[in-house]
């Protein structure tokens, strides 16, 4: 679009500066429209052949709290409202989740191929998952009557924000926390989880080895509405909160010194965001696990679509990522019915292969 | 002290700044005014640069105190500091495409809160057009060379001290870091010439304060001109003053015969090769 | 490390993911036709598999998971509903089971849940590798799919190899050390120690375990192979699969052994040799005839294959 400016003539700006408003509120637009044809068909899809019809009398008398009829009508109706339906949510939950978290990220680090593996929330969440994994029957006392394997999530969820807050302790220094450092830590301490996994996949047998490799490969099959209401109050929130971020970011990547000249409150502002990207991802890998590629790809592929702006550009990522995610899950849960695939395979690829393609066409190997 | 309307815009008392026990600054007063250009000058690692940001909140001093119109500059909030002083400092590369028009909007999303759509595009025009730059709009800032990114910085200071006119702040203050560095000679010009019409300005005139390497533009262009040598205010006045043969050989450490032009002309000053006993000579 | 390991788990799964569409195209097409009244049935677990072709109630399974790998037709002639420890819901209850048998690996718990509310009947059953948790599966099996009467034969059966193979290690005097050994890469060995399967397998087929202080399946050092002074060397595999007595005894470690004297490398089948199941006493009787030529084992039937042959 800088083309047709690029000579310079003076009349074209304001119009410039109009065309890419509109570019943007048309991209947003549409993603609503996809995100909102995905989950119809995603409703529509899976391994129980359900007719259209069917699942749409179904929807409205769950809506409506009809009756639903015995047999064969009220397994379906169970697959549709009790598998289907927050499947469906819980992929847009996470997806919109991980691609915020990820332009969250790059925004904090003003570097494009951050993840939110960089401040540790990752390896955090990995380890203690294994550790919940494979030493969960040790630790958890058979007396209690608890299923180890219960607590994964929780394990997830709490492991990850553990070391995303010691990492921002060991970044701190007199109210200044330095992002370099905290990179850098956050480096060392995913090599120290990874070493440590790496015993844990020493100690354990051969299912915990592949519980653990499933488990890295995320899914999004354990979603009910029992975790759905855990997850989402944490995920939803985390997702309101970030519009207000937007502005703060647009400045932090011109600087973190220029950021505060221009009126931002920097430490808060890295605070706030350090903080919620560990909730989103924590909650997110407690839910399905860890699912790669969905926070570096569509935040770039946003950025070259519509613009770098954050205040348009997160709503989009929560929108594509969402989007992303439920069209991963419907060919995870089809491609191979009645088994399913991870997910983690899906996203990667689907956005492996268009990342490439993306990066070699600016460099030019494509017209 | 009392609240009053003789406050100065900028008061530096007894400001002065160490980290990692090293002395950067000795305690230093400096005072700005509405309508009035400083020019800071010496040599590298004289301390021009941490006054700067000392001055402007950056940093929080070591002793002493900056002071907004009688304030404490580090009791003001971020936002509404914002919009009382913009900064031009000297800018990194940046690490994602955003255009030219995007940064300067950035400057006036700041203090001017959710200005929208077309109201938000005439004031980066114009911010835009004041640093010759309108053609630039639509362009990754990432293409630009350094001269068109230090002038899209320069309007993006401009946006900001416009969002915080709208938002109804009085006399406000402009802190350029070697704004021209990387400019040629006419937009160097061109930059300076745009930043006094901004002092100068009948309705509501800015206290500017810049940094420069170049002295005959320091003097062409400032009221007063703060030379400052390791750490401390080697002299300050109007530059027939500070320009004095003998002063800039002692902070600079090369002869720099100062000439004028005409007989009461801007004094400006004309490098010599220096001579065995003097300059670099230790090096 | 995982990275590796990802990538390899990868390309298994996508030959896998060609493998079932394949497979399940004809049985996932609406209409197909099943076999009326009998109830259907979806396996979580290779043993329950073979257990019920060996009851000869093969025709009521409707789905069996991905370690139902005996026998080999098992997965060609039911759609695969993936791994146990992975299950899918809505996949499972795409087939329209009336029953769910599986051992107690299978999960996730929040899947079983939902196909327990889908009103699919779930029975979990313990999975043990001792004799008796061998005999107690059977009749469970037989008892859930009323085939009581086959499942006793079974058990007898059964028992009765484990007894005549109880007899013969009596006759065996000196037992052979046996090495298991996983897998070999890079020169480094992957052994089987206490409480594994190959433990067990070894100790019914009269010999002992040469890594018994070792837990697991570990990767062990060369010095520990040479410390464990195995008489025999054990493995698992198939044709260009299986490690051949060149390649191992080519290193040092194992050069050292006395195991490496007369070459004795043992290859079996991995399925008969460590699932525990109906095919157990006969895995057992064949591996303690090459471990110990001189004991004198009864006859053992191998009750699958009779009834494979009675088809």
């Amino acid at each position: 679009m800088s083309a047709g400016l690029a000579a310079g003539r003076l009349a074209d700006a304001p119009s410039a500066l109009a065309a890419r408003r509109r570019r943007a509120r048309l991209g947003t637009g549409l993603l609503v429209v996809v995100l909102a044809a995905i989950s119809i068909v995603a409703l529509g899809a899976g391994a129980v052949a359900i007719p259209p019809g069917r699942v749409v009398a179904i929807l409205w008398e769950a809506a409506t709290g009809a009756g639903a009829d015995a047999g064969d009508g009220a397994r379906d109706a169970l697959v549709v409202t009790g598998i289907r339906l927050p499947r469906v949510a819980m992929g847009i939950l996470v997806g919109a989740a991980l691609a915020v978290a990820g332009a969250l990220m790059q925004g904090l680090f003003r570097n494009p191929l951050a993840d939110p593996g960089l401040v540790g929330v990752s390896s955090g969440a990995g380890l203690a998952a294994g550790i919940t994994i494979v030493l969960g029957e040790r630790l958890v006392p058979a007396a209690l009557g608890i299923d180890p394997f219960a607590l994964l999530p929780v394990g997830a969820f709490l492991g990850g924000l553990a070391t995303t807050l010691l990492l921002y302790a060991i970044a701190t220094r007199g109210g200044r926390t330095s992002i370099a450092t905290m990179l850098l830590a956050g480096i060392a301490l995913g090599a120290l989880a990874g070493a440590a996994s790496g015993v844990l996949a020493f100690m354990s047998d051969d299912r915990q080895l592949r519980d653990l490799t499933f488990w890295s490969l995320g899914s999004l099959g354990g979603a009910t509405w029992s975790k759905l209401a855990i997850v989402a109050p944490i995920l939803g929130a985390t997702l309101l909160a970030t519009p207000i971020l937007a502005r703060a970011l647009n400045a932090l990547v011109l600087g973190e010194a220029e950021a505060y000249h221009l009126g931002i409150a920097v430490e808060r502002v890295k605070t706030a965001i350090v903080i919620l990207v560990a909730a989103a991802v924590g909650a997110s890998v407690a839910a399905a696990g860890v699912i790669g590629f969905v926070g570096i790809v569509v935040p770039h592929l946003l950025r070259l679509a519509i613009g770098p702006d954050h205040r348009v550009l997160l709503p989009a990522c929560a929108l594509l990522g969402a989007a992303l995610l439920v069209l991963a899950d419907i060919v995870a849960r089809t491609l191979v019915a009645p088994a399913e695939l991870p997910i983690g395979i899906v996203t990667a690829a689907i956005g492996a292969p268009f990342f490439l393609w993306l990066l070699l066409r600016r460099r030019g190997f494509f017209p | 002290m009392t609240q009053n309307d003789t406050h100065p815009l900028v008061a530096a008392e007894g400001v002065a700044y160490a980290t990692a026990g090293r002395t950067l600054l000795h305690p230093i007063d400096v005072s700005l005014a509405a309508g009035e250009m400083v020019v800071v000058v010496g040599p590298n690692g004289a301390g021009k640069s941490t006054l700067l940001k000392l001055l402007s909140g950056e940093l929080a001093p070591s002793a002493g105190r900056v002071l907004y119109e009688g304030r404490d500059a580090r009791a003001w909030t971020p936002w509404r500091l914002a919009a009382k002083r913009a900064v031009m400092a000297q800018s990194e590369a940046l690490a994602f495409p955003f255009t030219v028009a995007e940064i300067v909007g950035i400057g006036l999303d700041g203090a001017a809160g959710r200005l929208g759509g077309e109201a938000r595009d005439r004031r980066i025009l114009a911010a835009l057009a004041r640093a010759d730059i309108v053609h630039l709009a639509a362009r990754d800032v990432q293409s630009l060379s350094g001269g068109e990114r230090q002038r899209a910085q320069f309007a993006r200071a401009l946006a900001q001290l416009e969002a915080g006119r709208a938002a109804g702040e009085g006399s406000q203050v402009l802190f350029l870091d070697e704004p021209v560095s990387s400019l040629d000679l006419g937009h160097q010009i061109a930059l300076l010439e745009a930043a006094r019409a901004l002092a100068d300005d009948a309705e509501s005139p800015l206290g500017v304060l810049a940094v420069l390497h170049d002295l005959n533009l320091a003097a062409l262009y400032a009221d007063r001109i703060l030379a400052l040598s390791d750490g401390r205010l080697a002299a300050a006045g109007a530059p027939a003053d500070v320009l004095d043969a003998r002063l800039l050989r002692d902070v600079f450490r090369v002869p720099l015969p100062v000439h004028r032009r005409g007989d009461a002309g801007p004094p400006f000053v004309l490098p010599e090769r220096p001579r065995g006993d003097l300059g670099h000579g230790a090096l | 490390m995982t990275r590796a390991k990802d990538i390899s788990m990868l390309a298994t799964l996508a030959r896998a993911a060609a493998l079932a569409a394949f497979v399940c195209a004809p049985v996932c097409a609406p209409g197909a036709a099943f076999a009326a009244e009998e109830e259907r049935l979806v396996v979580a677990g290779g043993v329950l598999t073979e257990i019920l072709y060996a009851l000869g109630a093969q025709d009521r399974i409707v789905g069996v998971d991905t370690t139902s790998l005996h026998p080999p037709r098992a997965l060609e002639e039911h759609p695969d509903i993936g791994y146990l420890r992975a299950l899918s819901a809505e996949g499972v209850l795409s087939l329209a089971p009336d029953r769910v048998l599986a051992t107690d690996a299978a999960g996730p718990a929040d899947a079983l849940d939902l196909i327990r509310q889908a009103g699919v009947d779930v029975e979990i059953l313990r999975e043990e590798p001792t004799e008796a948790g061998v005999l107690a599966r059977i009749r469970e099996v037989g008892a859930l799919v009323e085939a009581e009467e086959a499942a006793r034969a079974l058990a007898d059966e059964v028992a009765a190899g484990f007894a005549a193979l109880a007899q013969a290690r009596a006759t065996i005097e000196a037992p052979v050390r046996v090495l298991f050994v996983l897998s070999l890469q890079n020169g480094r060995a992957m052994v089987g120690g206490a409480g594994t399967s190959a433990d067990a397998i070894i100790t019914l087929a009269g010999g002992e375990n040469a890594v018994s202080g070792v837990d697991g399946y570990k990767p062990v050092t060369d010095e520990a192979i040479i410390a464990a002074a195995p008489d025999v060397i054990l493995s698992i595999g198939r044709g260009d699969h299986a490690l051949s007595p060149d390649d191992v005894f080519a290193l040092p470690a194992f050069a050292m052994t006395p195991a490496a004297a007369e070459r004795r490398l043992v290859t079996m089948d991995g399925l008969a040799l460590l699932g525990f199941g109906p095919r157990t006493p006969q895995a057992a009787a064949e591996l303690m005839k090459i471990l110990h030529p001189e004991a004198v084992i009864a006859p053992v039937i191998a009750p699958l294959l009779r009834a494979e042959a009675t088809r």
